[in-house]
């Protein structure tokens, strides 16, 4: 075998090999190795983290794992099987719930699970339902409720195609919203929400969970580890695994009957593959994911309320899918990394040009162009020394302003993604010496 | 581990005995502390007694455990004498302090919190160059959470890191959402976080990290419905109060006040639009007010939620009197509207502080000549007040701080319990040492909502107003005032 | 019977600005096949042009005054507002067609969604703008009718609801006349066929850059009649013209079709009508439907006529082949 020349298959299961050429293993291997030792705090790539994530840049990097828990999700229904959602936040919320009605902590047992109980007046007063079920039962079942939700929404995308679809998911966001004002007794505060189970494996309901993931500390007695590098490398496992299952989902027969459905379903079926059913079951799947995702995001961040799984979230998905590429699993993942990421970028990058400020050099002299501390004759639309609404603008604002220019102009210059990026460069070098 | 605790107890008492040897004010503050414990006894159930004890030996216990070394040898040192000597860990060197705002500047509430964090910052300024707090400059670290709790968690966790990059306190979190989220984290870092929000949850002395500034939501609202009942009954009507509040602690809170003034007060409410006003459409919350014949309104909402609620309801011929928590109303927004004649008509505005230029306190004229020399082109806002009175408060814990020779982020916390903050009469004075009942101030502020004379210039203009004129305040209705608040009223 | 008729002019009133809204989206969706989720910025930056033109006295994007504005302190009389309402649409549309020219046209042919998520983009970069434009103190604009009513029967009546009513009859009488124009053949050509269109000689970048500007006028004349008492904007160009509005008309453009301009019309009067209905004669159930019930009216009507007719009561069904 060659060291990679791509797109030269000599075999069928070279094929449909998860990593086909030699340069994709060992680079994948090395980006893996790459990101383990960083967060263990080795200075693999200097500190480059630091300075476009900060000092805690963990923290954000273990959000955006669970947002690509379900970006996976999202690829396999809009990337793979061609049905546009934007209802990707009722399921991951659908999820959450799911786990902190499992797993939740309440003072009231199960009767407080039983909806509308206020009303039928069947406690004191309000409680929250929680069963304080362990980790290993709340985390699959979220998984699986909001599959089993999807099911149900799936007749759905078989009637109505297309953008008209993607209209009637939005439905399933707003109805979501509304049941989250309905049923304090599961959702909690409207806005501040309620406390979620915490990620630590237990293997019943003991005081001691078997693995804790919230405490620095020791793990397994071999090495000392911070709460955010236990809680990261939970996360980073779990995203390992949904991706293996994600690439063996589309090189198997069920992708290549998910992807036929995209390309053409009325081919699809004239050909013997069931449109219904597989399209019943990338519902199921991305809402398993979706599911999966959205109790892990609700779990790291302790506190989670109805309104945060509102519409935007879901149009952040599609835009994660674009931005990567859509269909590709490393695409996905590399978007969820931008449009999640890039926000934080963008502010450190601001607060970088301010320290620069004072100076000599190139940068010096962009900053000073661009910003402005307010004093008589210095002029620049950025405005770093007042937080007050007015021209300048404040920093923070145009924080929000570069973030959306930035993701228009990426899509004008690369419409294929961050995944088309590397088709790219694949391709020049494929044909190199005579990339032409 | 009884032992263990009562050991730390006592050791937190010496250190504050030790610390406040020098100055005699201090002594007065210290013991005040020390003998508040036994006349609670009558007060409180065995229950609440031994809840707070434990919370207290909580504190200290953690207290210890940071400090445990530290303290114990420069105790034996004898170094606590010298002032200058002062015990630090985050956020605090020899020439600096750093203090965090995770705010709100590019969401929902980004222009009253821009404001806000304005305001603060000038105070920082004045501060600095008046040579600082105990000889150090004070360093803001503004962080934007754009009102997201996952953002806010984030920025939370940046501000706390155990690292010269970390700070010793927060000294504005917008938001009950992002509050309640980072309440737990803020209790084990011993973050003294002070919040941007008035919901009736933060002056639990369970909480003691968390430091509530002014009235709450409920006490305000038995002050606004007690002060309109007499209103409306002046006027020669019946009271018939109708209570609309938007999901969330804030509207739940703000509801739950007035739900209690009514009882009270035995008011017939004959609408109770508790948590209605939700998404973007109104018309069955409109339809039962106009239905109900109401003669007094009491909301909890957002400005363009009563813009909404109350055009619409004044449109189909619904008068009453209106009034509601704060943050219902916006004076850039409503009395720049259309509407601005018809709440000048049934409005009562209530709030928590005295508005821009509103008195001639000592604190309000320090705060315009502030502004008015440093930022003379900002325009006039009552919300500059706010961060000012977060300024106050910060100097004050910090001040304390650094004289019981303590400005580890533990420190910080124990001094703002030892603390009587005086807001030089922009804002009723807080103390954060007591029961519930103690530490929550009563006193609420009743505006008129004058459309005339509404005028936003800038602060150096010396005119201008921004429309709301104090009626009676600091006010307390007589039901606020006797009732027992044994804990957050929702 | 007094509370039905104002029910029913609350509701045809909404419907009027959810129409003209959902026209806009209409407009653009068929010239250039783009689903425009920047219609909130847009509309909203519609909306502030027509407030410095006629509150502030100036001219957007330029140092000098406005000639024709009132005296400060005065509303316009209703000719000249009506002059500078059509000054601030075309302003708007001038907006429609600098973002078409940077950010559409070099994306024409791209699928759906990248187009959709590039007019995120766009939004996303506009609201800070308008955001930090109306954060100081309410914009009015200028609305010379203000809150008044007129009382017929014992019935109240806004004089902004006939204003928006008047509005929506107006642009779709304009819509349906510019249709028949020349350009606007070549626009219904273009969204039929692109290359046929083409290859007859119309100018087709030409025919994208006027979608846009229609889009862009049609959803600030949404916004500027949306902002007037007693929609809670109340006169004002203010956050309540929320970006995210976009989203409550999308149930009206689906239903309607999508690229109907008929059923933009008839989608907004019948979302507009089930809303407000349920909202008045449904309140006593609040306890049962759950508070803001009449929020989610618009997607279960929208949900329940696509089950029946998945591409809307007047969109072009799209023939399924191999």
């Amino acid at each position: 075998m060659s060291l990679g020349r791509p797109l030269l298959r000599t075999s069928y299961s070279e094929d449909t090999a998860i990593f086909p050429t030699w340069f994709q293993k060992g680079a994948a291997s090395f980006l893996l190795l790459s990101l383990v030792l960083m967060a263990l705090g080795a200075p693999v790539f200097g500190d480059i983290p630091k300075f476009l994530l900060g000092n805690t840049w963990l923290n954000p990097v273990s959000k955006t794992l669970t947002f690509a828990v379900a970006a996976l999700g999202i690829n396999i229904l809009v990337g793979v099987t061609g049905q546009v959602s934007l209802g990707h936040a009722f399921f991951m919320g659908s999820g959450a719930y799911t786990a902190v009605v499992l797993g939740g902590a309440s003072d009231d047992g199960w009767r407080a699970c039983i909806p509308f109980h206020d009303n039928l007046g069947l406690l004191e007063q309000q409680g929250e339902c929680g069963l304080g079920l362990p980790m290993w039962i709340w985390l699959p079942a979220s998984g699986a409720v909001a599959a089993m939700i999807g099911i149900l929404v799936s007749p759905a995308a078989v009637k109505v195609r297309g953008l008209y679809l993607a209209i009637v998911t939005v439905g399933l966001v707003f109805i979501g919203l509304h049941l989250g004002r309905m049923l304090p007794e599961y959702a909690g505060d409207f806005e501040s929400g309620r406390k979620w189970p915490k990620m630590d494996i237990r293997l019943w309901k003991e005081e001691t969970p078997l693995v804790a993931l919230n405490e620095d500390g020791q793990w397994f007695g071999l090495i000392y580890l911070s709460e955010e590098q236990k809680k990261f490398f939970f996360l980073l496992a779990v995203v390992m695994l949904m991706m293996w299952f994600a690439k063996n989902l589309v090189r198997t027969r069920t992708g290549r009957a998910l992807q036929a459905i995209r390309d053409r379903d009325v081919a699809a079926e004239v050909m013997g593959v069931p449109e219904f059913h597989y399209k019943r079951l990338g519902f199921a799947i991305s809402s398993f994911y979706a599911g999966i995702g959205g109790a892990l995001f609700a779990s790291l961040n302790g506190r989670v309320s109805p309104v945060d799984f509102g519409l935007l979230l879901s149009v952040d998905f599609i835009a994660i899918l674009l931005i990567g590429g859509a269909g590709t699993i490393a695409g996905t993942i590399l978007g969820t990394l931008f449009v999640e990421l890039l926000p934080r970028m963008v502010e450190k990058l601001t607060a970088w040009m301010t320290s620069k400020l004072e100076g000599e050099g190139t940068i010096s002299a962009i900053a000073n162009f661009l910003l402005t501390s307010g004093q008589e004759g210095d002029f620049g639309p950025i405005s770093i020394s007042t937080t007050s609404p007015g021209w300048p603008m404040s920093v923070f604002l145009w924080n929000l302003v570069i973030y959306g220019v930035l993701i228009v102009v990426f899509l004008i210059f690369e419409p294929l993604g961050l995944f088309g990026i590397w088709l790219r460069v694949r391709n020049y070098w494929k044909g190199w010496p005579f990339s032409y | 581990m009884k032992l263990k605790r009562m050991f730390a107890l006592l050791m937190a008492f010496g250190l504050i005995a030790a610390a406040c040897g020098g100055d005699g004010d201090d002594v007065d503050a210290g013991t005040a502390t020390t003998a508040a414990a036994p006349d609670e006894e009558d007060a409180m159930t065995d229950e609440e007694m031994e809840a707070m004890e434990d919370e207290d030996a909580m504190t200290d216990e953690e207290m210890e455990a940071m400090e445990d070394e530290d303290a114990m040898e420069d105790e034996g040192e004898g170094a606590m004498e010298e002032a200058a000597e002062v015990l630090t860990d985050f956020g605090v060197t020899e020439t600096t302090i750093r203090i965090g705002l995770n705010a709100d500047l590019s969401g929902p509430f980004a222009s009253l919190v821009s404001e806000i964090v304005e305001a603060q910052v000038v105070y920082w300024e004045a501060v600095n160059d008046a040579g600082g707090i105990a000889g150090r400059q004070v360093e803001t670290v503004i962080l934007d959470s754009g009102y997201a709790t996952d953002k806010g968690i984030e920025n939370y966790l940046e501000l706390a890191q155990e690292s010269e990059e970390g700070v010793v306190m927060i000294s504005e979190n917008t938001g009950s959402p992002i509050t309640a989220a980072i309440a737990e984290d803020a209790a084990e870092d011993n973050m003294l976080v002070i919040p941007l929000s008035w919901a009736s949850l933060w002056p639990d002395p369970a909480n003691a990290n968390i430091l509530e500034k002014q009235t709450t939501y409920c006490a305000e609202s038995m002050n606004g419905v007690s002060w309109l009942k007499s209103k409306v009954e002046a006027d020669g009507k019946e009271a018939k109060l109708a209570i609309i509040s938007r999901p969330g602690e804030y509207g739940a809170d703000g509801a739950a006040g007035a739900v209690i003034a009514a009882e009270l007060l035995d008011i017939e409410v004959v609408y109770s639009g508790i948590g209605e006003v939700a998404g973007d459409d109104r018309t069955a919350v409109i339809a039962q007010l106009v239905a109900s014949g109401a003669t007094m309104v009491w909301t909890t909402l957002t400005p363009g939620e009563l813009a909404d609620v109350f055009g619409n309801a004044v449109a189909q011929g619904f008068e009453a009197d209106w009034s509601g928590n704060g943050p219902s109303f916006s004076y850039p927004a409503l009395l720049s509207s259309d509407l601005a004649p018809l709440f000048d008509q049934y409005y009562w505005q209530s709030g928590y502080a005295v508005p821009w230029n509103g008195n001639d306190s000592e604190g309000m004229k320090t705060l315009v000549a502030a502004m008015v020399e440093r930022r003379p082109d900002a325009v006039l806002s009552d919300s500059y007040i706010t961060g000012w009175i977060e300024g106050i408060m910060v100097e004050t814990i910090l001040l304390q701080a650094a004289e019981n020779g303590d400005m580890t982020r533990a420190g910080v916390v124990a001094a703002s319990q030892q603390v009587s903050i005086d807001f030089q009469g922009i804002s009723p004075n807080q103390s954060y040492n007591g029961t519930f009942d103690e530490i929550v101030v009563r006193e609420s502020y009743i505006f008129d909502v004058d459309a005339t004379t509404f005028d936003l210039q800038p602060v150096s203009a010396g005119t201008g107003s921004s429309g709301l004129t104090l009626i009676e305040g600091p006010f307390v209705a007589d039901i606020t005032a006797d009732y027992q608040f044994g804990g957050p009223c929702i | 019977m007094i509370i039905f008729v104002q029910t029913l002019s609350k509701a045809i009133a909404l419907g009027s600005i959810y129409a003209i809204l959902a026209l806009s989206f209409v407009l653009i969706f068929k010239g250039t096949q783009v689903l425009n989720f920047a219609a909130g910025a847009i509309s909203m930056a519609g909306a502030m042009f027509m407030s410095i033109l006629v509150a502030d006295a100036g001219i957007p994007f330029l140092p000098w005054g406005n000639p024709l504005a009132p005296d400060a302190g005065d509303t316009a009389s209703i000719p000249m507002w009506l002059v500078h309402l059509v000054i601030a649409l075309m302003l708007a549309a001038l907006l429609g067609l600098v973002l078409e020219r940077i950010a559409i046209r070099p994306m024409i042919g791209q699928p759906l969604f990248t187009m959709a998520v590039i007019t995120l983009g766009l939004e996303i970069a506009i609201r800070p703008f308008n955001l930090d434009a109306v954060a100081i103190t309410g914009r009015s604009v200028g609305i010379p009718w203000g809150t008044e009513t007129w009382s017929v029967g014992g019935a109240i009546f806004p004089k902004s609801y006939l204003a928006a009513m008047v509005a929506a009859a107006l642009a779709f009488v304009f819509v349906f006349w510019f249709y028949r124009s020349r350009f606007g053949i070549a626009m219904r050509a273009v969204a039929f066929d692109q290359e046929a269109a083409m290859a007859q000689g119309i100018n087709v970048g030409r025919v994208f850059a006027m979608a846009w500007a229609l889009g862009a006028a049609l959803a600030a004349l949404a916004a500027i009649f949306f902002a007037m008492a007693p929609w809670p904007p109340a006169g004002n160009v203010s956050l309540e013209i929320h970006p995210f509005w976009v989203f409550r008309v999308l149930p009206v453009v689906v239903l309607g079709g999508l690229d109907s301009v008929v059923g933009a019309l008839v989608g907004g009067l019948i979302i507009a009508f089930f809303e407000i209905f349920a909202g008045q004669y449904l309140a006593q159930w609040t306890s049962i439907l759950g508070p803001g019930y009449s929020t989610i009216v618009p997607y279960l009507v929208m949900l329940v006529v696509l089950l029946i007719k998945p591409f809307g009561l007047f969109g072009t069904e799209e023939i399924r082949r191999v």
